[in-house]
């Protein structure tokens, strides 16, 4: 099937309109282009097809692609890197043969001053940054991360909350993501990394990752953990057993749902209450050994306590500071 | 429902919206600034019949009228956008898709809360169900098909910037090639995929 006349006129029109640039020059003619309905309907393919592929981001197809996009692009950084301007080349020498002093202002050269970055989310939010690498990181609820990039590393560190990274591919350009005492060290691969109560967790979803200390007291052995597995490891610097990725919490978050399956209330109201800044608390703490099962959209309170309320017979009392569960009455398990 | 859904109106005076309207969630309330609104309105009844006809490809007719007119006061509460009517109209769709995604997800999100029997050993498998995709599996192969036979170098300019968010001048610059150039890929891309969506439906 050949393309229309119409059907290469919308594709040029929508590539033109995500330019970023503004085109008030051109404006008259799109104005008098769009107005005809034939036209309308070939463009409304493309928004089609531009909004749907949002949708296969995750396609074990679509991921594989995209990785190949990705080393692509970096494996074409690299080569623009190498054919750098030529006078790095004599300061390198010169640093190289010279002093300490000057073997310090010379890398300062180099490291071309790190900038530093703050992204922060508040309780309930979640936001996406894209890094200049092309990296992007999804932050979680009430997490705050600092970004800071030079010519030979990627650095970022956790200190509060949770994110999932995507890293692009970039071998001379290891990317670190320091949470508590560890550090995870990826080249391209997507993995997330969450601070809990009792330590720090990390799960891969794609790639492989190493995991290791980075305190001057920590001697453990940095562990690779590749894609469907994950680690845990404590402030004091133990790191668990491999295990398996979160993957159905972490799916799940990332498109704002809470995945419950099959897990005391306890642990599913401490999910829960990440999100929120009126927590749902228990009125007796033997309730939250009672198990839950269900997917929950994030933020939709009353879904959540309706399902409580006909599922497990709890009642919610809501209050200013937190919302309180205690047994129907009358009703006896 | 106001309208008749199934009726897309060819006139665009029958398009007009009211500016008192009451929204679903209408309780916000609407920025004042009279040109901002003058604007949307504006832009509204240009694009809002292929608004609609391309929302029913997303979700059944009556929300697809349910969901233009939540599209209206999402953009009239926005504040500022660039009046540029391409870019407004993409942003005006990504608005609309958005709704869109929200809207199968509440409904699997509360048929699983309805649905499953907590305490009940029944295990959520649905979680990832084919509700809440904004389309179905069928268009969503073919459009992954289209992507994976894409030139190499097409296909390369589409993912970078539909997934890794890269600029066109970005995308010029890590793939050596000029922004003429990017641009030109990303039509090829998205000509090609749009012949898949249009044999889709």
């Amino acid at each position: 099937m050949s393309a229309s006349a119409d059907d290469l006129q919308a594709a040029e029109w929508f590539a033109q309109a995500r330019s970023a640039q503004r085109q008030p020059a051109s404006e008259p003619a799109w104005l008098e282009w769009i107005e005809d309905d034939g036209h309308q309907r070939a463009y409304e393919n493309c928004e089609l097809a531009w909004e749907l592929a949002a949708e296969l981001r995750n396609t074990p197809r679509i991921t594989a692609l995209l990785a190949a996009a990705d080393s692509l692009a970096a494996g074409r950084t690299a080569s623009t890197f190498a054919a750098r301007p030529k006078w790095r080349v004599p300061l390198r020498q010169i640093g190289l043969a010279a002093s300490v002093v000057a073997v310090g202002a010379v890398a300062w050269l180099f490291l071309n001053r790190p900038a530093t970055l703050e992204y922060a989310t508040a309780v309930g939010e979640q936001h996406t940054v894209v890094l200049a690498d092309g990296s992007s990181v999804l932050l979680n609820t009430d997490s705050l991360m600092r970004v800071e990039f030079s010519d030979h590393r990627r650095r970022i560190a956790l200190l509060r909350g949770e994110a999932l990274f995507s890293v692009s591919h970039d071998p001379s350009r290891p990317f670190e993501v320091r949470a508590l005492q560890g550090v995870t060290t990826a080249v391209g691969t997507q993995f997330d990394v969450e601070i809990t109560r009792a330590g720090a967790a990390v799960s891969v979803l794609e790639g492989t990752v190493t995991v290791g200390g980075a305190g001057i007291g920590t001697s453990a052995p940095a562990v690779a953990v590749a894609a469907g597995s994950g680690v845990g490891y404590s402030e004091d610097g133990g790191v668990s057993a491999l295990r398996p990725a979160e993957v159905d919490r972490i799916q799940g978050w990332r498109t704002q749902r809470m995945v419950f399956n099959d897990i005391p209330l306890d642990t599913a109201l401490t999910e829960y209450n990440r999100y929120t800044r009126t927590p749902i608390v228990l009125s007796d703490p033997a309730l939250g050994s009672r198990h839950i099962n269900g997917v929950f959209h994030i933020g939709d309170e009353a879904a959540f306590l309706s399902a409580l309320d006909q599922g497990l017979h709890l009642k919610a009392t809501r209050g200013d500071a937190q919302t309180v569960l205690q047994p129907q009455a009358g009703y006896h398990p | 429902m106001k309208h008749d859904p199934t009726q897309v109106s060819a006139n665009p005076a029958e398009a007009l919206f009211p500016l008192d309207m009451g929204g679903a969630d209408s309780a916000e309330p609407i920025p004042a600034d009279p040109s901002h609104r003058a604007y949307v309105t504006t832009l509204f009844n240009r694009h809002r019949i292929s608004l609609q006809r391309y929302l029913m490809r997303l979700v059944s007719p009556e929300d697809a009228a349910e969901l233009v007119q939540e599209s209206y006061y999402r953009l009239l509460r926005h504040g500022e956008m660039v009046r540029v009517d391409a870019m407004a109209r993409s942003f005006l769709f990504q608005t609309a898709t958005n709704l869109a995604r929200d809207h199968h997800r509440r409904r699997a999100s509360h048929r699983a809360s309805l649905h499953v029997p907590l305490e009940d050993e029944e295990i959520v498998q649905d979680h990832l169900g084919p509700d809440e995709q904004l389309a179905g599996e069928q268009v969503r192969a073919l459009l992954e098909r289209a992507i994976a036979a894409l030139p190499q170098d097409t296909r390369t300019v589409f993912l970078l910037h539909r997934f890794r968010d890269l600029t066109y001048p970005q995308i010029a610059e890590v793939m050596s090639l000029s922004a003429r150039t990017v641009a030109r890929k990303m039509a090829e891309a998205i000509e090609r995929l749009s012949a898949a969506m249009s044999e889709a439906t």
